[in-house]
This record gives C-alpha cells, sequence and structure tokens, in this order.
C-alpha cells in the first residue's frame, strides 16, 4: 500500500462524511486540551504572581531578635530584658559553618527623609554588605553598600523606590546627591527597586539603607544589634540548624534552654515550603483535571470509532474484498483517529495560546500566562499517542472484519 | 486447468456443525464461462466464497493456475484476491461516498499502483464500458445497469484470472439483465476473460456455456451449453 494523497483523501473523506458527528467528538478532545494547557498557563500565571511577593529572597533563611525571657534561670527573674550582640554575630560565624550568611541589622522607625523642600516617611536600615545576599536588591541604579562603606563608617545609603519616587519627582540618577534623613545628611549611592513584599524591617521600598556602623553610631547603641539574619549554605536543612543555633546564643546570654519567648526566630523555609508544596498541589490537580479531561475526550473518541466501525462493516468488507490486507485496514482506522485528534488538539493548542494572551492583556502584562514552547510540543505528542491509543480498539475490531462479512450483511 | 477442486468439504460450526459442501470436484479451464446453478442452501454461495478466497475450506485442496490455495494468512489471502480475482456482486457493493472513478482505482490503490498511473487505467476502463462521462459520479448518481458495470470494470482493472459474478443480475431489471450478461459474454469472447457465474435464475445460467448444477452440497449434472438452448424459458431473454 503506498502512501500518497489519497491516503490522505481517504482519511478526510471518511471524516467529512459525517461532519457533525466528527466535529462533536473532537470536539470532546478539543475541550480536554484546552483545559489542560488553558489551567497549565493560569497556574504559572499565578505562581509567578505570587512568586513575585516572595522574589530576591533567600528561601533558607532564619531571622531572629531578642525578646524577654520567660523563665527565671541562675538568679535572674522572668521577663528580663536582654539583647543581641556583634559578638553572637561573629560567634554563629564561627560555631556554625553551615552558614553561609550570618549578618546583623539596625533599624530606626518613622524617620523623615528630607531633599530640597521634597520630604517623605521612612525607616532607617542599618545593614552589612552581606545583607544583599539575604534580601537581593533590585539596582535601579548605583550600587549596593560594600565592605569599605561599613569600615569607614561612611554616610552613604541605597533609597528605596518609594523614597526615591517623593525624594527625586524629576526622576533621573540621584547617586551622588545628598539626601537628608533626621538631621543627618547622607550620599545616595544606590536606589533599590525591589518591590518583594517579603522584608526584613520594614517594607525595602520605603527604607533608607545605611551602613550598620553609621547607624550604631548615630543611634549609640553600643555593642547592641536589632536582629540578626542568617542563610544556610546548599543543601543545608536550616529547620534543622534552629534549635542548635538558639542553645548556642541561650548559653552565651544565661537564658534558660528550654525558654521559648527569650528569643524570636522567623525560619522562613517551612513557610516557603508550604508555598511550594501549594503550588505542587495546585500543578496536581491542574494536571489531574486536564489529563482526566482529555483522556475523556479520547474514550469518547475510541467510543465513536468504534460504532463507526461496526457501521461501517460492509464497506470495511469490500475493501478486504478487493485485496486491503488486515493492516491497510488498521492503518485506515488508526489514522482517522489519529488526524481527528490532532486536528481537534491543535485548534486547541492554538485556542489555549490565544486565551492566555487575552489573560495577559487584561492583566496589563505583568506577568506570563503563556505556556511556553516546550508544553506545546508536549502536548501535541501527547495527542499523537492518544489519538492512536484511541484508534487502536475501533482498528483491532475493523481489522477482522472479514470479506464475507460484507456480503453477510445484505 | 486453471481451477481445480479436490474434495472440498466445508462445514459450518454454529452451535450445530452443518456440513455445506460434501466433497466438491470441479475444474474450469482458463477462458470458461461458467455458470453455477443451484436453489438456496444448496452451498453454492459457500462454494463461491471458497473459490473467491474469501473463506476457508476444511479437506480437499483448491488450486488456482497450479498454486495450493490453503491455509492461507489473511494477509496472503487479500493479496491473492487482489491479484488473481475480481469480484462483482448482486448488490453492486460500491463504496457510496467514492465516486466511479475512485471506485474503480480502489483495488489499485491497495496494490500500491501510482495516483496517476491508477487513474488513467481507471478511465481506460470506465470509457471501455461507456461510463467515461460518469467517472465523477457518485454510486447513488447512477442506474443499476451502471453501478454493475462500474462494478465489473473495478473487478477487471486488476486483470484477475477469474471474474466471479454473483447473482449479477439480481438487482436489475430484465433489459438491463441482458445487457450485463451481453457485456460478460464479450468479455469472455473478446478478451478471453474467465468467468463463473452464480446464479439461480435459469435465464443467466443459459448465457454461459456451460452449467454446473450443485445440489446439497455436491456437484450433480455439467450441462455444456455451447447452443445456449438450455434455458426452458427461451434464448432471448432472461426471466425475471
Amino acid at each position: 500500500m503506498k502512501f500518497d494523497l489519497d491516503s490522505y483523501k481517504e482519511i478526510s473523506d471518511s471524516l467529512m462524511r459525517n461532519k457533525r458527528r466528527s466535529f462533536l467528538t473532537g470536539f470532546g478532545i478539543f475541550w480536554g486540551l484546552f483545559m489542560l494547557l488553558f489551567l497549565i498557563g493560569g497556574g504559572n500565571g499565578l505562581k509567578a504572581l505570587l512568586s513575585k511577593n516572595f522574589s530576591g529572597f533567600a528561601t533558607n533563611t532564619i531571622i531572629m531578635g531578642a525578646g524577654q525571657t520567660g523563665k527565671p534561670y541562675k538568679g535572674f527573674e522572668e521577663g528580663r530584658y536582654w539583647q543581641l550582640e556583634f559578638k553572637d554575630v561573629e560567634r554563629l560565624k564561627h560555631l556554625f559553618p553551615e552558614l553561609s550568611i550570618v549578618t546583623p541589622q539596625l533599624s530606626q522607625w518613622g524617620t523623615v527623609a528630607v531633599n530640597e523642600g521634597y520630604s517623605v516617611n521612612s525607616n532607617m536600615l542599618g545593614a552589612d554588605a552581606d545583607y544583599q545576599y539575604v534580601e537581593t536588591p533590585v539596582l535601579k541604579y548605583g550600587r549596593y553598600l560594600n565592605n569599605v562603606d561599613i569600615q569607614q563608617h561612611r554616610k552613604v545609603c541605597v533609597i528605596g523606590k518609594q523614597i526615591y519616587q517623593s525624594l527625586f519627582p524629576e526622576g533621573g540618577d540621584p547617586c551622588g546627591q545628598f539626601i537628608c534623613v533626621n538631621s543627618v545628611y547622607y550620599q545616595v549611592i544606590g536606589v533599590n527597586y525591589s518591590s518583594s513584599n517579603i522584608n526584613i524591617n520594614g517594607r525595602s521600598e520605603e527604607s533608607v539603607t545605611v551602613p550598620i556602623t553609621v547607624l550604631r553610631d548615630i543611634l549609640n547603641t553600643g555593642d547592641a544589634v536589632g536582629m540578626i539574619c542568617m542563610v544556610g549554605r546548599d543543601g543545608v536543612k536550616m529547620s534543622d540548624m534552629e534549635p542548635r543555633i538558639r542553645q548556642a546564643v541561650y548559653r552565651k546570654h544565661t537564658i534558660a534552654p528550654d525558654d521559648d519567648e527569650a528569643l524570636f526566630m522567623l525560619n522562613m523555609e517551612p513557610i516557603f515550603k508550604i508555598i511550594d508544596n501549594l503550588f505542587k498541589g495546585v500543578n496536581f490537580l491542574i494536571w489531574l483535571v486536564g489529563i482526566g479531561t482529555l483522556l475523556a475526550g479520547a474514550i469518547g473518541v475510541s467510543n465513536i470509532m468504534m460504532v463507526v466501525v461496526k457501521e461501517r462493516t460492509i464497506e470495511i468488507g469490500i475493501r478486504r474484498a478487493i485485496g486491503a490486507t488486515p493492516f491497510d485496514i488498521l492503518f485506515q482506522i488508526v489514522m482517522e483517529g489519529i488526524v481527528l485528534t490532532l486536528v481537534a488538539g491543535l485548534s486547541a493548542i492554538v485556542f489555549s495560546v490565544f486565551m492566555l494572551n487575552a489573560l495577559e492583556v487584561i492583566a496589563h502584562h505583568e506577568t506570563a500566562f503563556q505556556i511556553n514552547f516546550g508544553t506545546a510540543m508536549a502536548a501535541f505528542f501527547l495527542l499523537t499517542i492518544l489519538g492512536m491509543l484511541a484508534g487502536i480498539a475501533p482498528a483491532y475490531r475493523a481489522m477482522h472484519i472479514k470479506p464475507v462479512d460484507a456480503m453477510r450483511d445484505e | 486447468m486453471l481451477i481445480e477442486l479436490q474434495g472440498i468439504h466445508k462445514t459450518y460450526d454454529n452451535g450445530q456443525p452443518l456440513h455445506v459442501l460434501k466433497g466438491i470436484d470441479l475444474s474450469i479451464d482458463k477462458g470458461e464461462f461458467v455458470s453455477i446453478m443451484g436453489a438456496s442452501g444448496s452451498g453454492k454461495s459457500t462454494l463461491l466464497n471458497i473459490l473467491g478466497i474469501l473463506d476457508n475450506y476444511d479437506e480437499g485442496e483448491y488450486h488456482i493456475d497450479g498454486k495450493l490455495i490453503k491455509n492461507l494468512s489473511e494477509k496472503e489471502a487479500a493479496h491473492y484476491r487482489n491479484q488473481m480475482i475480481g469480484f462483482v456482486f448482486q448488490s453492486f457493493n460500491l463504496i457510496n461516498f467514492k465516486t466511479a472513478i475512485e471506485n474503480v482505482e480502489l483495488p489499485l490503490f491497495y496494490q500500491g499502483v501510482s495516483r496517476k498511473e491508477r487513474h488513467d487505467l481507471a478511465m481506460n476502463y470506465l470509457e471501455r464500458f461507456g461510463l467515461a462521462d460518469w467517472a465523477s459520479h457518485y454510486p447513488n448518481e447512477m442506474s443499476g445497469g451502471q453501478k454493475q458495470r462500474v462494478a465489473i470494470a473495478r473487478a477487471l482493472i486488476t486483470q484477475p484470472r477469474i471474474l466471479l459474478a454473483d447473482e449479477p443480475t439480481g438487482a436489475l431489471d430484465s433489459k438491463t439483465s441482458v445487457e450485463v450478461m451481453e457485456l460478460l459474454t464479450r468479455l469472455n469472447r473478446e478478451e478471453k476473460v474467465t468467468i463463473i457465474v452464480v446464479t439461480h435464475e435459469s435465464g443467466v445460467a443459459n448465457c454461459t456455456d456451460k452449467i454446473i448444477h450443485i445440489k446439497d452440497g455436491i456437484i450433480g449434472e455439467t450441462t455444456i451449453n455451447t447452443e445456449h438452448h438450455a434455458s426452458v424459458f427461451g434464448s432471448e431473454t432472461i426471466m425475471k
């Protein structure tokens, strides 16, 4: 048997013979694939939209700050105030090589930043150069704090998006200019456009970040630090680290080992894990629903083709009588299944790409809902296989039609 | 001998065994025009199915042109049918959603003949049967006689050794029946096509040169009918 133009014609002829039935059968596939792709695209878009909130934040981070002790210990009453110190930072670095970053933070809330008649409420944040590895800045202009800034107590600052927009309404590169925060002038060295919603000590959009050594001098806090942020090295489980770090700090500050209130520790890992699991669950559901619908469509195709084969017994019998081999018949029916599935499926891919694009337009292109090319190709191959599987049972039945059946059915 | 059957037995086993053919011995030579006559239930359809390699037989031997046709796989059977046998059916068995020329082309399609070649050949055959103008018409737009001529063209396009006609006039009126039988006669005379007609109409059988009577699964008498006077109803018409 040759595969030429007429082979296609054979297939299209038999599909076009009952247009409405072919259409309705194909629609099952169409809808199934559309659902799958649209859900995948929508799910990815939603994930991207949510991920924006945590973007730039190291996922295996622990943040800790001192509170009041909750238990009396070694002569101390409960309810004692204590403070984390720069020495703790050094000690933690020394004790736990598993931590890649240990960085202290100081803060001053409710400050006002001023530049030539413009003023805006802000938070002062004293940070180390290392802090950029905890919360990645998105620098629109300039640079972040570096070690020299810290060592030389330079009065420089990195300002958040909102500060920049309020103090420099004309726009342009503000680096080199001076802004005044609480009567002290700082030279702007960078603009941080990060709009992530996970921040420590205030939204980074409203922050003026200065070297921690500068803020320490100004606030005169001595050795005390506000918070310490720690990032574990790759593969280190921060949940396991948490109690060890806690005990190390407690020992030094003479706090009861079983005191839960003295040290506030925020482990980001489980939070990210929850979100991650949530999306895994959502993805699982998407695939379950999508594949389920698609499968139902494919079974529909198989079902209808079963009926079609039954209907075409005489025709197939005639073909067999004039020399079609069982394979010829098998091939034709399987091809019909594949063609029907592919035509419906490709329309579904086109339609879902179109709809996802429309969704992006509605969302003002803030997130990408579009499925990628790989997903579309995977869907295409999945379809071909589904089409083939859908055709196999009916084709098997058709193959066993004997030429005499054509005459018997007269 | 083109066709040789020796001691063919066939039993259908649908719950109760039904012994249909009880030892058929038959030989038909190249270029013969033979009819097989018998009442319904005589086994003539079964015999036709076996002759046409549409069905298997249980005992005996069947040779076409010296080739033993026995226990063939479906693929081999399809191949032999395609190469050696042309079928003409009572109800034409054209494919309704294909035009006349596509119907005629179909056996060549399964032979793997190229598109253009089979199209030209099919057109050639349709012209010979005076159907050139009907080439692109669908079967339901044609008369019974035209349909049967399309079917004959389809049967002959592969140049088979044997043309098997199963009640070829069964669905036709007497006038077109005569035309179809004349066409078959002409094909036999002019192109030496070996034709086997299965019928229960004596008028149809009378058109052939040899009439083989089958009764209760065995061959009865064989009448040589070169004079075409076998029919009690006369030689000129086909009684309906």
